[in-house]
């Protein structure tokens, strides 16, 4: 499978705030938690997304 | 401790036109502002009467209830004490504002000619005068019963006063303040339907039934008091001056960039590629993800109103 690199560029405020919602189990890293956003945000917003989630 | 459920009424009296009354209420008693005759605007001041440095933040309820705080809302102080100072535990009416500034004489001498008029700020500063506050200490008003609104183009507009004669609001003292209502004085505006009317004062002991109409509010360490700040004194003259021994203490300074690494799979591009296109997120994968996760964990995670854009 193909992956692609994203740089986001974060300042230490922002990531503290990604830290601490994966203490709180809402993920098990940095990066896991914002492809999880990306998923979620994107089956609300795009068609192709939201079909995905379709049996 | 318990109280009962009767009310007893500790203070009533009624407020003219063209005049206020400074009230000083203790926590747990209860200040109801009542038509008398209707479609009476009533402005408002409010400080912690212990320090008066702490008083009431149009920007701050606003920020939390909107333009138009009703019951079960609260009269935030300003930042950085940022307090519930006082719970609105009744409102019959559902009219209120703190879009508007309180009315001045600046106001009615420039759009009027009227170079000496009735008007809410000279009001509240007399009115607060018996408390030794000075007219640089009135602050932006809490607009009871003021029924305004935004039109599409997204100015503020006053619309006509619907409140009855019976009509009231009565609002909780969850500290000890110093509350300032006042008749507002703007008789040639659409706020009071051209007609100053009094209103009816009335200062209850808040009883268990009152107490109960009232969320509890956030209790945070932001909530600061003037121990945790650095310069404790109030400024007692008029001039500013630099403090040599100054230095900047500035809150998680340097603000400090680093670049997260996330690895996308081929759909997932596809996803962003989808959304940059769509012109709202981002003009690089990297601009709409960071869109994307802080809108989604806010949508998600965060406290308060979201005050998201509509779709």
């Amino acid at each position: 499978m193909t992956e692609t690199t994203v740089r986001l560029r974060l300042n230490q405020q922002q990531l503290e705030l990604i830290d601490n919602s994966i203490k709180a189990g809402e993920s098990g890293s940095r990066e896991e938690l914002i492809r999880r956003a990306l998923r979620e945000f994107s089956a609300a917003h795009l068609p192709s997304a939201a079909d995905r989630k379709k049996p | 401790m318990t109280k009962s459920l009767e009310r007893k009424t500790v203070h009533e009296l009624t407020i003219e036109p063209g005049t206020g009354k400074a009230l000083d209420l203790r926590r747990g008693q209860v200040l109801r502002i009542e038509q008398t005759s209707g479609r009476q605007c009533a402005d408002f001041n409010c400080f912690n009467l212990h320090d008066y440095k702490e008083f009431f933040h149009t920007g701050r309820t606003r920020h939390l209830h909107g333009l138009h705080p009703g019951k079960g809302d609260f009269l935030w102080s300003a930042p950085p004490r940022e307090r519930p100072m006082m719970a609105i535990i009744e409102d019959t009416v559902g009219t209120n504002d703190v879009l508007y500034p309180r009315c001045s004489g600046f106001l009615f001498e420039h759009h009027y000619g009227l170079a000496v008029h009735t008007n809410c700020h000279d009001i509240q500063a007399e009115a607060q005068r018996e408390f030794g506050l000075t007219p640089d200490d009135v602050h932006d008003s809490f607009n009871f019963f003021m029924h305004t609104g935004i039109d599409t183009e997204g100015r503020p507009f006053i619309a006509k006063n619907t409140a009855k004669r019976g009509d009231y609001v009565e609002l909780l003292a969850l500290m000890d303040v110093l509350a300032i209502p006042n008749v507002c004085g703007a008789d040639v505006m659409m706020t009071s339907d051209f007609e100053l009317k009094p209103l009816k004062l009335t200062i209850f002991e808040g009883t268990d039934q009152d107490w109960s109409r009232v969320s509890e509010p956030p209790r945070l360490k932001n909530q600061r008091s003037p121990s945790q700040f650095k310069v404790k004194n109030i400024k007692a003259d008029r001039e500013l001056y630099r403090d040599a021994s100054y230095r900047p203490e500035f809150t998680n300074v340097p603000i400090q960039i680093s670049e997260l690494e996330v690895k996308v799979t081929g759909e997932e591009l596809e996803w962003i590629e989808q959304l940059k296109a769509s012109g709202k997120y981002g003009e690089s994968d990297a601009e709409v993800l960071r869109y994307v996760f802080f809108t989604w964990w806010i949508g998600k995670f965060m406290h308060g109103p979201k005050h998201a854009a509509p779709a």
